[in-house]
C-alpha cells in the first residue's frame, strides 16, 4: 500500500506537465479572458488555502491554545505554500489590464469607475498586492520558521516573540484577505460593491484551510506519523469545522439576503449574473457541499474527532471553496459556464503543484513542535 | 451485619483520578456508580456506564419542528391569510424567512436542551438529595470529584463501598445515611403541577368560549359599534328603498362645484379671473403648476416635459403664441374639462387654485417674451421677482 502510495509522486509530476501543456494551449487558443480567469481562480483558491492555514498557526499564539500545539506544524507546513504563490501572484498581475475593467483606459468614460480611478489603476492595484505579499511573507518567516527554528533551539523566546506579533499579524491578514476579495475577485465587477464581502472570503479561506489541515493530518496519521495525535484533538479540529461551516453559510447569506431585500439595480446585478441558468444549480451544489452536507455529517457527537468522517468532509469542504471561487469570479466574464478542456488543465497544472509542494512541505522539520515547551501539555490535552 | 446508608461518597482531588478509579470502584461493588463533579468531563458517561443521553436527538426533532413552524406561520400569514406585497416581493419569499426560521429552530432547540436536561432527564429540583447535605458537598461543587456508590433501591453496604473506594485511591470516605422521608417537591411533582394548570386554563377557556358562542345572553364586549344610525353602504330599512345611503336631490350642487354656466371652451373665453395678481396668488399657482402641470408642459410652460416621452403625447408648448393670445377663460376651461389627451384637472386644484395656476400660466409666458423695460423691473430687485412677474403678465 505504501509503495503504490510512494509511486504516486510520478504520477503527479506527469500530470503536472499534462496541465502545464494545456495551461499553456489554453492561452493561445481559448483566449486570455478565459486563461486568466483560471489563472485568478486557482491563485485565490491556493492563496485562500495557504492563508487560512497561517491564520490558524497566528490563532493559536494569539489566543495561547495548548491543545493546537501538538498539531501546529501541519498548518504551518500548509501556509509555505504561499512561497510557491509568489511567482503565480505575480503572473497573475498580468490579468489585471486584460479582464479587471477599472485598470484598463475604457474606465474613464464610466462615471463610476472614474470615481474609483486611482484605487483601480494598476499602479495601485499591483502595489497593494505586493505590499502584502511582502507582509504575508514576513509573517510565513516569524510564525513558521521561527517555530521551525525552535524545533533544533529549544528557545522559548519564540513563543513570546510569536504572542506578541500574531495581534499584528491578524491586522495584515484582516486587511489582506479583504484586499484579495475587493481586488481580485469583487474587482472584476467594479461597480459592485458589498462591505462583507472580505468577510465572505475570509470564512471561506479559514474553512478551507481547516478542511486542508484536517486532510493533512489525516495523511500523516494513516502514514504512522503524528503519534500522541489523539481523537480529542480532532475532536476539537471537527468542532471548528462544524462552526466555521455554519459562519460561512450565515455571512453568505447575510449578504444575499440585504441585496435580494435592497434590490438596488447597483447591487442585484451581481446576483443577477450568478442565480441564472446554470449557475443556480451552482448555487445549490455549493451551499451542498459548504453548508449542508457538512453541518448535517459533524452533527453527532462522536464523529467529530473520527478521521474517516473529517476526511471526506473536508474533502468535500475544498471542493466546494473551489465551486464557491469559480462562481464568483466566471459569471464576470459573462461567456456562461465554461467548463471544459482550459479548465481541466488548470486544474492538473495547480492541484498537481499543490499536491507536490505539499508533499514536500510535510516532510520539513519534525512532525510536531518538539521545540515548543507547551509541546507535553497539548499531548496531555483531554476534552 | 454490617452497617447500611443511602451512599458513600469517595473524594478524590482531579478528574483524572476520579475517571482512573470509576471502573475499579464499578468492578467491585454491584450497587449503581454516581460522579458528582464541579464541571462537566467528556467521556464519563461510557466510564460510569450510563445510557447515551437522549437529549441530542430531542434537541434535533425540536429544531426541526422549529424551523418548520416557523415557516409554516411564515407562509400562512404572509401569503394566505393576510397577503400584502411588500417591496414587489411575492408574498411566498422564503428569503425573508430564512431569519426568522433560524431564531424559531434556535428557541425550540435551546429550550429543549435547557429544560428538557433540567426537567426531563435530571429531574430537577430535587432538593432533598441526600448528597446536599453531605461534608464532602462543598468540595464537590468547588475543586474536589466524587464518586459515590448509591443505592438503587434499598440500602448500600457501607463496608464493601468504603473497601472499594479506598482502594481505588479516595483521598476520604463518607457515607450518608438513609433520608428520613422522600423529598417532596420532585420533578414530578412540579411537572405534574403545572401540567394540572395548562389543563385547567384550557379547559376553561374553551368552556367560556363555547358558553359565550352558544347563549348570546349579554355580549361581552359592546364598545361604540352598535348605534342607532345609518351607515353608507349598508341596507337600512329607514328609507323606503331599503337603502341606507340616498342620492343627492335632482340639482344638487357640491360645495365648490359650481357649474362653469358655459357649454364650450370658445364660450368660456367670456369668463374673467377672479383673482388679483398678488404675489401670493402667484405663489399657489406656481405651487399648483408644479404639482400638477410641470410633468408634461414643462418647467417653463414650454412643453418640454420633465416626464420623459412616458406617454408619447406632445403637450401644448403654453408660451407659443397661440396661447398667449388665449383669454384667460379658454385656459381655465382648458383646467376644469382637459384638452385632447389633457384629462380634467377639476378634482386636483379647487375654484381658486384653478385660476391662480392660469395667472401663474401668464407669468410663464411673459418670461418667455419679456419685453425691454422688464429688465430694470428684475434689476430693482431680485427679492421682489414675483411683483415683477405681476407687473409683466399681461
Amino acid at each position: 500500500m505504501s509503495d503504490a502510495r510512494k509511486s504516486s509522486g510520478p504520477v503527479l509530476w506527469v500530470t503536472l506537465l499534462l496541465g502545464l501543456l494545456g495551461v499553456g494551449a489554453s492561452y493561445a487558443l481559448a483566449g486570455a479572458e478565459r486563461f486568466w480567469a483560471n489563472w485568478i481562480l486557482w491563485f485565490v483558491y491556493l492563496l485562500t488555502i495557504s492563508l487560512g492555514a497561517l491564520f490558524i498557526v497566528a490563532l493559536e499564539h494569539l489566543v495561547g491554545a495548548r491543545w493546537s500545539v501538538v498539531l501546529r506544524r501541519v498548518p504551518e507546513r500548509l501556509s509555505t505554500m504561499l512561497l510557491m504563490l509568489v511567482p503565480v501572484a505575480l503572473v497573475a498581475l498580468g490579468a489585471v489590464l486584460v479582464i479587471y475593467p477599472g485598470a484598463r483606459p475604457e474606465a474613464a468614460q464610466n462615471k463610476i469607475l472614474a470615481g474609483k480611478a486611482f484605487w483601480l489603476s494598476f499602479p495601485f492595484f499591483s502595489s497593494r498586492t505586493v505590499l502584502f505579499l511582502v507582509l504575508w511573507l514576513i509573517g510565513l518567516a516569524v510564525l513558521v520558521r521561527g517555530s521551525l527554528k525552535q524545533d533544533e533551539s529549544k528557545d522559548p523566546a519564540f513563543n513570546v516573540r510569536a504572542r506578541r506579533f500574531a495581534p499584528l499579524f491578524m491586522a495584515f491578514f484582516a486587511f489582506g484577505v479583504t484586499m484579495v476579495a475587493f481586488d481580485w475577485i469583487s474587482g472584476l465587477e467594479p461597480e459592485w460593491y458589498s462591505d462583507i464581502f472580505g468577510v465572505y472570503l475570509f470564512a471561506g479561506s479559514f474553512l478551507s484551510g481547516l478542511a486542508a489541515t484536517a486532510l493533512a493530518i489525516v495523511y500523516l496519521q494513516r502514514r504512522g506519523r503524528l503519534q500522541g495525535v489523539k481523537r480529542d484533538h480532532l475532536y476539537n479540529v471537527g468542532g471548528f469545522m462544524f462552526a466555521f461551516t455554519v459562519f460561512w453559510s450565515y455571512i453568505a447569506f447575510a449578504q444575499y439576503m440585504l441585496m435580494w431585500y435592497g434590490d438596488m439595480p447597483e447591487e442585484i446585478f451581481w446576483y443577477q449574473e450568478r442565480i441564472q441558468g446554470p449557475w443556480l444549480a451552482l448555487v445549490g451544489l455549493i451551499v451542498l457541499l459548504n453548508f449542508i452536507i457538512p453541518f448535517f455529517a459533524l452533527i453527532p457527537r462522536d464523529v467529530k474527532g473520527d478521521t474517516g468522517r473529517l476526511r471526506w468532509v473536508a474533502g468535500l469542504m475544498l471542493a466546494g471553496h473551489l465551486l464557491d471561487l469559480y462562481w464568483l469570479i466566471f459569471p464576470s466574464l459573462g461567456k456562461g459556464v465554461l467548463l471544459s478542456w482550459p479548465e481541466l488543465s488548470f486544474a492538473l497544472f495547480f492541484g498537481s503543484a499543490a499536491l507536490l509542494w505539499v508533499r514536500r512541505a510535510m516532510e520539513v522539520g519534525q512532525d510536531m513542535p518538539v521545540g515548543d515547551p507547551f509541546l507535553q501539555e497539548g499531548l496531555e490535552f483531554r476534552l | 451485619m454490617s452497617e447500611k446508608a443511602f451512599a458513600v461518597l469517595g473524594l478524590f482531588d482531579d478528574a483524572d483520578a476520579l475517571m482512573a478509579a470509576i471502573p475499579k470502584v464499578r468492578e467491585k461493588v454491584s450497587s449503581p456508580v454516581e460522579a458528582y463533579t464541579p464541571y462537566a468531563i467528556h467521556g464519563i458517561e461510557e466510564a460510569l456506564g450510563l445510557r447515551r443521553s437522549p437529549l441530542a436527538g430531542m434537541v434535533m426533532v425540536m429544531g426541526f419542528i422549529g424551523a418548520v413552524t416557523a415557516l409554516f406561520f411564515q407562509w400562512w400569514m404572509s401569503a394566505v391569510d393576510y397577503p400584502i406585497i411588500t417591496g414587489g416581493k411575492a408574498p411566498f419569499s422564503w428569503q425573508a424567512f430564512v431569519p426568522i426560521m433560524f431564531e424559531v429552530t434556535v428557541l425550540f432547540a435551546t429550550f429543549t436542551a435547557g429544560l428538557g436536561m433540567l426537567l426531563l432527564l435530571n429531574k430537577l429540583p430535587y432538593f432533598g438529595h441526600p448528597v446536599l447535605h453531605s461534608k464532602a458537598i462543598e468540595g464537590i461543587t468547588r475543586d474536589k470529584f466524587a464518586l459515590s456508590v448509591e443505592a438503587s433501591e434499598g440500602a448500600v453496604d457501607v463496608e464493601t463501598a468504603r473497601a472499594a473506594l479506598l482502594s481505588a485511591g479516595a483521598s476520604s470516605v463518607e457515607a450518608l445515611p438513609l433520608p428520613a422521608t422522600g423529598p417532596s417537591l420532585t420533578a414530578q411533582f412540579i411537572l405534574r403541577s403545572i401540567l394540572g394548570v395548562v389543563v385547567a386554563c384550557g379547559i376553561s377557556g374553551l368552556a367560556m368560549y363555547w358558553a359565550i358562542k352558544l347563549f348570546p345572553v349579554l355580549p361581552p364586549m359592546v364598545h361604540m359599534e352598535d348605534q342607532p344610525r345609518l351607515d353608507p353602504q349598508r341596507a337600512d330599512d329607514f328609507f323606503r328603498d331599503g337603502h341606507g345611503m340616498q342620492q343627492p336631490v335632482e340639482g344638487t350642487v357640491a360645495r365648490g362645484y359650481l357649474p362653469l354656466g358655459v357649454a364650450s371652451q370658445d364660450e368660456a373665453a367670456v369668463l374673467v379671473n377672479p383673482l388679483p395678481r398678488t404675489a401670493e396668488v402667484l405663489e399657489k399657482g406656481r405651487a399648483g403648476y408644479t404639482n400638477h402641470c410641470v410633468v408634461c408642459h414643462g418647467p417653463l410652460g414650454n412643453g418640454v416635459p420633465t416626464l420623459t416621452k412616458a406617454y408619447n403625447a406632445k403637450p401644448a408648448n403654453l408660451v407659443s403664441q397661440q396661447f398667449r393670445d388665449y383669454p384667460d377663460g379658454k385656459i381655465y376651461w382648458a383646467i376644469v374639462k382637459g384638452k385632447n389627451a389633457m384629462p380634467s384637472y377639476a378634482y386636483d386644484l379647487s375654484e381658486e387654485e384653478r385660476w391662480a395656476v392660469v395667472h401663474y400660466v401668464r407669468a410663464l409666458q411673459r418670461a418667455q417674451s419679456a419685453l425691454p423695460g422688464d429688465l430694470a423691473g428684475a434689476a430693482a430687485g431680485a427679492a421682489s421677482g414675483a411683483a415683477t412677474k405681476e407687473g409683466g403678465a399681461r
